[in-house]
């Protein structure tokens, strides 16, 4: 692992798993990447980031869109390949950070810093957190959560060969419901403290 | 009629693929066309001449390929290998081009010619489009257009986003101003034997006309956005003279561009054929290219050649079983024998249709019909033939995924992070679009009947 450590966090909607993100992030001091990145790219761009972030995390619409020798019409496409883009820039110049989302754990591989995690819940724990988060309904919330999913899964399953979820993509998954955010991020921190340990060979 | 469902079936399936992008188009054409031969002429047809027809590989030997004595004629059914020689050729020559610092060196002549102004840019640029797509695929004019004119956007603080939608619009309409501006001009004109001018003469005088107004409407749209832009920055990095890699290559390029304009321009009087510019052009860019000529011959986009070749023998089996004058008979009965409707009819089908799938196949499939329809309604084949022309080439403008071009100016935006969704295109792009069509209708209207 060295001294670089990357945190990909893939995250069923509702599960928390962008706080666990935050909180991992805050433990170990890095920045954390999510829909902020395109923030960064606009500004190396000098365009507006409201624009990039409309297309943020979204597949393309195949039937309304078109390839010409490698060039696409199709923007979701496009903000997908910036962001992996910037991410394997700030990898490749040996930085360590924490990434919600994007196919980090696909996209990032080849870096030996890398650890990987999925965050998943239980159905009911993941609705009463999006009812409280977004004050909604049950059956809002339930119809919220599914279409975030599928969003998400259809992402990544455009732009990666491993499935959104597979626990074999990623270095490990966890169901948030069982522990609590808290202690899920407490047992993470010290996994990939141990992780981290096993490489420099220091105690963790 | 079994020969007729299957051919049938496999056309749709082959645009279904195009469309999906679930496997490369030109896997999609090849393998449709071989099940074409196999399934339709092979076995519901039992025909061995209908292959050989359709493969039409003995049109390469005969005299008339290379040279016509002055005389144009039509093309047989099938592969059209006359295209397929001649898009070779050009594709060669334009990567020779592109790689001497041609295009970009164009560009930034023109931009210092105009004082860096930013409405000046956008109306030269718009101008510029129109004459390099007549004589050059538009991908690639608007592949260098589109970058210097996001490198100037961003020195000269102006959007880029209006004078990159001009540019791909008048990359279109320039495209058919000319038999080699846009594939269905040079599937049309080598299908059925008519010559660089006849287009020029026909189809370009329109397409001139259509400028005119293009240029008010877009000036009209965007003058707001486009503002003043800013011309006290430092323009030296944009010395035109840097654009070029290496003066030798550049003065070849520029020699070999012009000869073939000129060769273009006057092959119906020297009866070289397009087949003949082509493979010559090709030849000798490779010569000139000396140790460079494998990496020209690598840069061929070979994909679209061959969904050129399954296109044409999909098309060929439409047309052996018939079925496509069942469709010329459904236009002719429609229209009652009313040749100023019926040009109607496929000026818009093909303007609406190539709005939202490829132009080329449907240029291909289209050219038996107007065939048929010249035939058994009287109509004039070369007016019907101008009407397709501009239907497809101009129809492709109305949406992002209409035209080539179109994809590729919205993709080099898009890399520079200037997003075109399909709003922001549609709402200039799509008025425009209809407003050329119908000044195309009123041209051919008062010139032809």
């Amino acid at each position: 692992m060295g001294e670089q450590l990357i945190i990909s966090v893939g995250r069923e909607f509702g599960s928390g798993g962008h706080v666990i993100a935050g909180a991992l992030a805050e433990r170990f001091g890095l920045p954390l990447y999510d829909h902020n990145l395109l923030d960064e790219i606009a500004e190396g761009k000098n365009v507006d980031g409201q624009s990039l972030k409309m297309y943020d995390e979204k597949h393309k619409n195949r039937l309304f869109s078109r390839k010409v020798r490698g060039h696409s019409t199709s923007m979701e496409d496009h903000v997908a390949d910036m962001q992996f883009e910037f991410l394997q820039k700030l990898a490749g110049e040996g930085k360590s950070f924490v990434i919600v989302g994007r196919c980090a754990e696909t996209k990032l591989r080849k870096y030996p810093g890398l650890v990987s995690i999925f965050v998943l819940g239980d159905e009911k724990c993941k609705i009463q957190r999006v009812m409280e988060r977004y004050h909604l309904a049950e059956d809002a919330a339930k119809q919220k959560m599914k279409m975030a999913d599928w969003n998400r899964k259809r992402y990544h399953n455009y732009h990666c060969a491993g499935k959104w979820g597979d626990s074999r993509n990623y270095d490990f998954s966890i169901n948030s419901s069982r522990l609590g955010i808290e202690k899920t991020v407490d047992f993470l921190e010290e996994y990939i403290r141990e992780r981290q340990a096993m490489v420099t060979g220091q105690p963790g | 009629m079994v020969a007729q469902i299957v051919a049938v079936t496999i056309f749709i399936v082959m645009f279904a693929l195009i469309i999906s992008e679930k496997i490369e188009r030109h896997v999609a054409s090849l393998g449709c066309g071989l099940l074409m031969l196999i399934l339709v002429f092979g076995v519901c047809m039992h025909s061995g001449s209908a292959v050989l027809n359709t493969l039409n590989v003995g049109s390469i030997f005969t005299p008339g390929f290379w040279y016509s004595a002055g005389e144009t004629s039509e093309s047989p059914a099938g592969i059209n290998w006359e295209t397929i020689f001649f898009i070779t050729g050009m594709m060669v020559m334009v990567e020779g081009m592109g790689r001497a610092g041609f295009f970009r060196w164009l560009c930034l002549c023109i931009a210092r010619l105009v004082k860096y102004k930013a409405v000046r840019i956008f109306i030269t640029f718009m101008m510029m489009s129109f004459v390099l797509a007549m004589f050059i695929d538009s991908i690639t004019v608007i592949l260098f257009l589109a970058a210097v004119t996001v490198e100037l956007a961003r020195l000269l603080q102006f959007n880029p986003v209006p004078v990159i939608l001009a540019e791909v619009f008048c990359a279109n309409l320039g495209g058919s101003a000319t038999m080699c501006g846009d594939p269905p001009n040079i599937i049309i004109g080598t299908s059925l034997g008519y010559t660089f001018s006849d287009f020029v003469t026909n189809t370009g005088l329109i397409a001139l006309i259509c400028l005119v107004f293009v240029i008010i409407y877009f000036y009209i749209c965007f003058r707001r956005e486009l503002g003043s832009g800013q011309t006290d920055v430092q323009v030296s990095s944009l010395n035109p003279g840097d654009a070029i890699e290496n003066k030798k290559d550049f003065t070849i390029s520029c020699m070999i561009f012009a000869v073939t304009v000129v060769l273009l321009v006057t092959h119906a009087q020297t009866g070289l054929t397009v087949s003949t510019i082509g493979t010559v052009i090709g030849i000798v860019t490779l010569i000139t290219a000396g140790r460079d000529a494998v990496v020209l011959l690598k840069k061929v986009d070979y994909k679209t050649l061959v969904f050129f070749i399954g296109l044409f023998v999909v098309v060929g089996g439409l047309e052996q079983t018939g079925i496509l004058e069942v469709i010329a008979g459904f236009i002719a009965d429609i229209s009652e024998g009313n040749a100023m409707l019926m040009i109607a009819i496929v000026l818009w089908i093909s303007a609406v249709a190539s709005a939202f799938v490829d132009n080329i196949p449907f240029a291909a499939t289209m050219i038996p019909i107007i065939k048929s329809l010249a035939a058994s309604q009287g109509v004039a084949l070369p007016v019907l033939a101008w009407t397709l022309a501009i239907g497809t080439d101009i129809g492709g403008s109305a949406t992002p995924i209409g035209a080539s071009a179109n994809v590729v100016g919205i993709s080099v935006a898009a890399k520079n992070g200037h997003m075109i969704g399909w709003g922001r295109y549609c709402r200039y792009m799509a008025p425009a679009t209809i407003l050329v069509v119908l000044i195309s209708m009123v041209c051919i209207y008062l010139r032809y009947f």
